[in-house]
């Protein structure tokens, strides 16, 4: 349960159930949403003290997120693992290229398009979730991201093959969205859209259909879930979300490969949503901003080193792969209910200090 | 030379440069000092994969490329200018990739040295767009049109025209008249496997050869046994590798181990040093590579340079000829920079489509690329693993420059 500061009491069902409840967090909520406004201005004397391009990893991370947000309500909400979001992200990038390419369709009709045939695909992989449950879930998964990934190189007429699709940016009223500003904000849109509408889910009839169908399944059955249509409407909305990440991805960078789309995206996406929280809306933005920055800062030791000695820096480079597993598994052993859980033992502490107990 | 990032050095050099030229408009009466800040190095992004899966030949090729920054710094750098290779590690990953480019065009950097089909492919829009030249090692045929992809370069016979090369080399030793040669593809469910798969069955069909059914040997295979018991059946005399040197280790001791007759036709990164190494007496008489470079430690005027640099930083280490491909890679770059009337995207784009028959000293054969071809070159030697255990040349193979090859 979450406590509300003294001196704020809901007198209506309204105020209880609003996202953002006292003025406290309204102010930095403004305040946030200010700073993610006027980002991409600031963004650049950052650049340099980072070693990177801050501008597209925060790109980088609301693609992330979005597609976060979709496995979050598969795994974290519904319960059903899996192992091809990766292969489903490739999904929606492959059908908006080729709706774009192929077949003309504008950008802003082939980016929700791509979003629906990744959820039909989805939902067809989802199938199996009907008899399967947990590991075994998970390898039923992970067989559709070969056969995806196999269909990627293989379908030559459609795909492009290993060539892959040269695919153009999109144009908003006649602004072409081809710098890593101006995609900025077509996707920070989108990721607004998809947090409020993930949040949204959980408070309706089928995201607690979803979360009912995690806790026990046979309960849920029994008091009137119909498990088989929320499974598969839950791979079905999950899919959708990532689809619609690959189909950002796909305009991003303009090119549509298969390599782009392997078994590590799916690891990576699993990874995400552990680490951030599994069934925290927080927990996926948590999760995919963790997971895109750590590599990066952990780059800046190993630049010192190699500026020490030059010689050695594929060792360098080694290493930070390793600390960057050490670093998960630490987080795994010490916060296993993820970063959100721990950002909500941290305010409360501080709720209550000094009198913490 | 300085390759690890040395950004805050870059900006010290611009506002020293900045000062010095300042200095200089304002009076030349303090022309005697002696202090002259040296020249703002030109800085070149490097995309490598020194811990991914294809670490095991893109650590070498890596090495190459900064050995070579240092010997450019050594011999006059570009006009007086250093270069300063920023090296940096994607383990093959493309998000990882895009982010580092991203960064190095934020940095103004115009010309990177890029790796494999993965980011190659993945960037190719991009760096279109951006008129960033990309030097890449991954020598597809795809990225050889510059209709499409202008800013692609690589130093190499490409993989499609290597393919082409191989099986006119089968034509050309076969002495059997009562039957033509029989061949099989061997690959990986990897572009870099496939791509130039559709060039070499359409030159066996020209040349009249017998095609057996394609085997599919993945990049980590450990056994290829059912692959080759397969092959056996059809008993092909050729069979073209299209894996890397993993792979390819695998597929000739099983072949070995099976007594297939079959001789194996390998291409670039599938044929090296450790190949040797890696099969032993299995690969003698019965490896043939793609010698597109000369080998580690070839006898030609070109190795002088990377040899002398090899035994004053690291002499212990052992290299290969990926190290030579990193090296050719970045000398390339280095003759388009000297030659470049404008240092940027378009200018070293244009400087590199003027050489003609570039010669390095025959690391591979001399290089040409032109505005509308961007194939390097149609020459290269066929390789084979002799008796003795040691990489000899068997052939040099010349194919034809046949435009409707141009990007196939």
């Amino acid at each position: 349960m979450s406590m509300l500061p003294s001196g704020i009491f809901h007198e209506t069902y309204k105020e209880d159930m609003a996202v953002f409840q006292t003025p406290f967090i309204k102010f930095w909520m403004a305040l946030f949403f200010l700073f993610l406004l006027v980002f991409p201005w600031i963004s650049r004397p950052l650049n340099a003290a980072l070693h990177t391009n801050t501008l597209y990893l925060m790109n980088l991370i609301g693609i992330y997120i979005i597609g976060a947000h979709g496995l979050n309500i598969l795994t974290g909400f519904t319960g059903q693992i899996s192992l091809g979001h990766g292969a489903f992200m490739g999904v929606g990038a492959y059908a908006s290229a080729i709706l774009t390419v192929k077949a003309g369709v504008p950008f802003w009709i082939a980016l929700p398009l791509a979003g629906l045939i990744t959820a039909l695909v989805g939902m067809a992989f989802g199938i199996p979730s009907l008899r399967l449950k947990g590991l075994y879930l998970a390898i039923a998964t992970l067989a559709a991201q070969f056969i995806i990934g196999y269909a990627m190189r293989n379908w030559t007429s459609l795909t492009g093959g290993s060539g892959g699709l040269v695919v153009k940016s999109p144009t908003f009223f006649g602004i072409d969205l081809d710098t890593d500003r101006s995609y900025y904000y077509l996707i920070y849109v989108l990721v607004i859209a998809a947090t409020l509408y993930t949040k949204n889910l959980t408070r309706t009839r089928p995201g607690r259909a979803f979360v009912a169908i995690r806790d026990r399944y046979l309960a849920a059955e029994v008091i009137g879930v119909n498990v088989w249509l929320y499974r598969i409407l839950s791979f079905g909305v999950s899919s959708f979300m990532v689809g619609v990440a690959g189909s950002l991805w796909a305009h991003y960078v303009l090119v549509v490969s298969d390599e782009a789309f392997g078994i590590w995206l799916s690891i990576q996406y699993l990874a995400m949503i552990i680490i951030g929280g599994m069934g925290s809306v927080l927990g996926a933005i948590y999760g995919a901003v963790f997971m895109t920055l750590l590599p990066i800062l952990l780059r800046i030791p190993e630049h010192i080193l190699t500026e020490i000695h030059p010689e050695i820096f594929a060792i360098f480079q080694s290493t930070t792969e390793g600390v960057f597993g050490l670093i998960i598994i630490l987080f795994l052993i010490f916060e296993p209910d993820g970063l959100a859980a721990r950002w909500h033992t941290i305010k409360n502490y501080w709720k209550l200090w000094p009198f913490s107990y | 030379m300085k390759y690890g990032i040395a950004r805050f050095k870059g900006t010290a050099l611009v506002f020293a440069a900045a000062l010095l030229l300042t200095m200089g408009v304002v009076g030349c009466q303090k022309a005697e000092e002696p202090a002259e800040a040296p020249p703002e190095p030109i800085k070149i992004g490097g995309i490598f994969d020194t811990t991914g899966p294809t670490a095991d030949v893109g650590q070498d090729y890596a090495v190459g490329c900064i050995d070579a920054a240092d010997y450019i710094n050594g011999n006059g750098g570009i006009n007086g200018r250093p270069v300063e290779l920023i090296a940096n590690d994607y383990a093959y990953k493309i998000d990882k990739a895009v982010e580092l480019y991203k960064t190095y065009k934020d940095q103004g950097i115009f010309v990177i040295q890029g790796w494999g089909t993965g980011d190659t492919n993945a960037l190719k829009e991009l760096v279109n767009r951006d008129k960033i030249v990309y030097i890449s090692a991954s020598y597809d045929s795809n990225i050889s049109d510059p209709a499409k992809t202008p800013y692609n370069f690589f130093g190499s016979t490409s993989y499609g025209d290597a393919i082409r090369g191989a099986m006119q080399f089968v034509d050309e030793t076969w002495t059997d008249t009562t039957r033509s040669p029989k061949v099989v593809f061997i690959y990986p469910d990897h572009p870099y496997g496939k791509n130039p798969i559709p060039a070499g069955k359409a030159m066996a069909e020209e040349l009249n050869f017998e095609i057996g059914e394609d085997q599919f040997v993945p990049l980590n295979a450990t056994d290829a046994v059912s692959q080759l018991t397969n092959m056996k059946k059809f008993n092909p005399d050729w069979a073209w590798i299209g894996g890397t040197v993993g792979s390819a280790a695998v597929i000739i001791k099983d072949a070995a181990k099976l007594g297939l007759d079959t001789k194996f036709l390998i291409n670039v990164w599938g044929f090296d040093e450790n190949l040797v190494k890696l099969t032993g007496d299995a690969a003698k008489e019965r490896a043939y590579g793609m010698g597109t470079f000369a080998m580690w430690g070839a006898d030609v005027p070109g190795m002088e340079a990377p040899l002398a640099m090899h035994e004053k930083k690291h002499p212990n280490d052992t290299h290969t000829v990926h190290y030579v491909q990193g090296w050719t890679s970045m000398m390339i770059m280095w003759e388009g920079l000297k030659k470049a009337e404008t240092l940027d995207g378009p200018g070293l784009k244009a400087a590199i489509e003027t050489l003609r028959d570039f010669d390095n000293g025959r690391l591979t054969a001399p290089l040409t690329y032109t505005p509308t071809d961007h194939r390097p070159n149609m020459t290269f030697n066929i390789n084979k693993v002799d008796s003795g255990g040691n990489i000899v040349q068997v052939k040099t193979m010349t194919i034809e420059r046949r435009p409707e090859w141009l990007g196939q």
